[in-house]
């Protein structure tokens, strides 16, 4: 694989992530139930970019909320580092779909938040928030309130607060959906320039084909109702992509294929 | 949600009310405080068939009623007829509102004393207060709403050829129904406490006077079975608002509702 | 557009609600000296001046200066307005967060809502006479359900995905608590505080009009007895002019307690 940065790296093929036939029911146990997903089985190797792609409804955000912990799985385990995830930890860092900043921390504020709870002395905080904000490029607005920040710089904002505990796995979940075609193909860049540079094993869910293949090592394509593995991708071109080659889009006709 | 937790929610919901309940009857009971000044549920009901007959009750209920659905009937009129049309006429409503805005934030209560010099202590005094306690919360909201309309809308009607009196009629006021609807709820609970503080200061028929009446003769049960009177009519009445009304003509408007 | 014209440097708006104030006092004045409405019920704005005047000189009722009456409401107010808010928030922080609690907690609270706070009065006045306790307790009881169920409303409305976040961030109990929960009702429980606000002042004006001669209520309540509208009219002038200062305090103190969240959420009641 020709992939720069992350798969030329030592630790590559060591498994960060791994779900054993998870599924997952919701609803109590004599009332109405929905199952959302039916025995997932799937392997995420480290420092690898790995995006879930799925019609709405295909639980696709559901699976990234058992790899977090927020969610525990009905049946089957979620492995992360070769441990059982019962909860949240503090090696998963996740960025939400719409505005999760904190509306009464500022830009700065929102990026300790992680490391103020761990109880992180102020000074460290403080060099680390200033470096990360440095990274998603927003130094000039580290002490504005997120309403005062677009979309796009919120969604900055919530990757560096999410980079601030330094986590081995990114779990996003559709980050750039609210955002205007042009800022989010200028945040697919960053994200990429960000990965790269930090070296973090993501977890991607999304439901642009095209974003995840210019994004992705590997695609998940999930089937709806209930949810499962219709079929693996592995994204076999140097990056960066171009939407418009033929490659591209072969690999975007072979995935709506399966979708549909 | 499953049944079975359903269930319990709902019996939560009256659990509420009877802990309540037998807390005041248990208090009473155990004798703790004088049944003259605080008279459990049981006596309460007794001192009410005592020294209060159905008929009397009634005539009191209807006379509030009346006084309270007048004013505000009133009030709804003039608040929407004004706040649509200073909506609508820009420089109109700049002129009328300027004396409207000054007269905002004097509590419908605070006008009693003038309402009675102006125009006695009749049922005109009165009507004059609830009145106030409805029109301008509704004004204010009405023309918010006129204000607020998402310009498209009043766009795509000019597309299909409406204009003025028909723009008005059929685009612009239905758009501005659910603030309207937002502004008659607040009224509704200002005429409300208008027309029983009008009673409890001035007057000598209605629920505001059967209570301050319980209370000269010393009839403290007369007196909590009228603010129990008083409270279950207002959020009755409230209810009929809110959901016959309202939702029906507003259907478009209200999302069913979540949980 | 037209509505930014200006003219001399004041906008166009304020040009119209200048002129129509001027003529609006100039035709009440100019009609009340004519003898067209009566001097004894709409008594003249120059009329009114002189009144407000003697007001604040030798007082009404009984030497009772109009600064007395105004500090004996404020302080009226504030004493119940503290007392039901600081009992509220903590009780509405809990029964917010807990589902069953609130369910039977919520009648409860629909039903005290319902009962319009001044009929209240005759009872007070039966338990604890008409001195100053009752009227605080009245103040209390209207502060308290409006601050409680805006505080409950408050937590049920918080958007989940603010806990989720807190939770993947190391913040639990305590913490989740401080750092995430109460920051985010604070903007709802601030709306409780000012809806609140306005209705203990509706309130003390009706009950300041029994059984007392100090206070706004009181003063222009007694005018009545005299038949001075004069007074009547000057008191509720500045019983509005108390109110509009009390919501612009209560901006103010949002603007600068909560800059964050100035206009991030527009609450009914």
């Amino acid at each position: 694989m020709s992939s720069a940065g992350s798969s030329s790296d030592g630790d590559t093929g060591k498994i960060k992530v791994r779900a054993e036939s998870v599924g997952k029911t919701f609803g109590e146990e004599n009332g109405e139930q929905v199952v959302a997903l039916k025995d997932i089985d799937f392997t995420i190797g480290t420092n690898e970019f790995v995006s879930i792609v799925g019609r709405s409804g295909c639980g696709k955000s559901t699976m990234l909320n058992l790899v977090a912990g927020l969610l525990l799985p009905s049946s089957g385990n979620v492995f992360v580092n070769e441990r059982k995830v019962a909860g949240p930890g503090l090696d998963r860092g996740m960025v939400f779909q719409q505005a999760s900043l904190f509306p009464w921390l500022t830009a700065i504020e929102n990026i300790e938040f992680g490391p103020k709870n761990t109880g992180t002395p102020k000074e460290a905080r403080r060099k680390q928030s200033q470096e990360l904000i440095q990274l998603v490029r927003l130094s000039e607005f580290e002490n504005k309130y997120p309403r005062e920040l677009s979309g796009g710089m919120q969604q900055r904002v919530a990757i560096a607060r999410a980079l601030a505990l330094d986590p081995d796995i990114l779990l996003m979940d559709e980050p750039f959906g609210a955002l205007d075609q042009l800022t989010r193909e200028d945040m697919q860049g960053e994200l990429l320039r960000i990965w790269q540079e930090r070296r973090k094993t993501v977890l991607f869910v999304t439901h642009s084909i095209s974003e995840a293949i210019f994004l992705s090592d590997r695609i998940l394509v999930f089937g709806t109702h209930p949810g499962f593995v219709k079929k693996e991708v592995s994204i076999d071109m140097p990056r960066p992509r171009h939407k418009a080659s033929k490659e591209f889009l072969q690999y975007y006709e072979a995935i709506y294929e399966t979708i549909n | 949600m499953s049944n079975s937790k359903a269930r319990l929610h709902l019996v939560a919901s009256w659990a509420g009310f009877l802990v309540i309940i037998l807390v005041w009857q248990g208090i009473s009971t155990l004798g703790l405080v004088a049944p003259e000044t605080f008279p459990g549920p049981v006596r309460v009901a007794e001192s009410v068939v005592e020294s209060l007959s159905v008929g009397r009750v009634l005539e009191h209920v209807g006379t509030s009623l009346f006084r309270v659905f007048s004013g505000f009937g009133i009030g709804l009129f003039a608040a929407v007829i004004l706040g649509v049309m200073c909506g609508w006429y820009i420089d109109f409503g700049t002129i009328l509102r300027t004396p409207i805005e000054l007269l905002r934030p004097v509590p419908p209560l605070a006008w009693i004393p003038l309402a009675i010099m102006w125009l006695g202590v009749g049922e005109s005094s009165k009507l004059f207060v609830i009145f106030l306690g409805a029109f301008f919360p509704i004004f204010t909201n009405t023309y918010k709403g006129m204000m607020t309309i998402e310009p498209n809308v009043i766009r795509a009607g000019q597309m299909v050829g409406l204009r003025g009196w028909r723009l008005l009629l059929k685009v612009v006021v239905p758009m501005t129904l659910p603030d309207i609807a937002t502004g008659m709820r607040l009224g509704w609970s200002y005429s409300f406490g208008a027309m029983v503080a009008a009673e409890i200061i001035a007057a000598n028929s209605g629920l505001g006077y059967m209570i301050m009446h319980g209370r000269e003769l010393g009839l403290v049960g007369v007196i909590m079975f009228g603010i129990i009177l008083i409270g279950t009519l207002n959020m009755l009445t409230d209810y009929v608002i809110q959901s016959l009304i309202l939702k029906r003509f507003l259907r478009w408007h209200y999302v069913p509702e979540q949980k | 557009m037209k509505r930014s014209t200006k003219y001399l440097g004041i906008p166009r708006d304020a040009w119209i609600r200048g002129i129509t104030m001027v003529i609006l006092l100039g035709i009440w004045e100019g009609a009340s000296r004519l003898g067209l409405v009566s001097q004894l019920m709409l008594p003249a704005p120059s009329k009114l001046a002189a009144t407000l005047g003697n007001l604040a000189t030798n007082g009404f009722p009984q030497g009772i200066i109009v600064f007395t009456h105004m500090r004996v409401t404020i302080f009226r107010i504030l004493q119940g307005y503290l007392i039901g808010a600081f009992v509220a928030i903590p009780l509405g922080l809990m029964v917010g967060q807990i589902a069953l609690l609130e369910r039977a907690v919520n009648p409860i609270v629909t039903f005290a809502r319902s009962i319009a706070t001044i009929s209240l009065l005759p009872l007070a006045i039966a338990w604890f006479g008409v001195g100053e306790l009752s009227k605080v307790l009245l103040i209390t009881y209207a502060a308290f359900w409006a601050v409680l169920t805006n505080t409950i409303q408050g937590v049920r409305s918080l958007d989940p995905v603010y806990v989720s976040v807190g939770r993947m961030y190391g913040a639990r109990g305590v913490k989740l608590f401080f750092r995430v929960i109460l920051p985010a009702t604070l903007p709802r429980i601030f709306a409780g505080m000012k809806i609140a606000l306005g209705l203990c002042f509706m309130v003390i004006i009706g009950v300041e009009m029994v059984g007392t001669v100090q206070g706004l209520g009181a003063l222009i309540q007694q005018s009545r007895w005299f038949y001075r509208t004069d007074i009547a009219i000057a008191g509720t002038v500045l019983i509005g002019l108390f109110g509009l200062a009390m919501s612009l305090l209560l901006d103010f103190l949002e603007r600068l307690l909560l800059p964050w969240a100035v206009g991030l959420e527009e609450v009914e009641r």
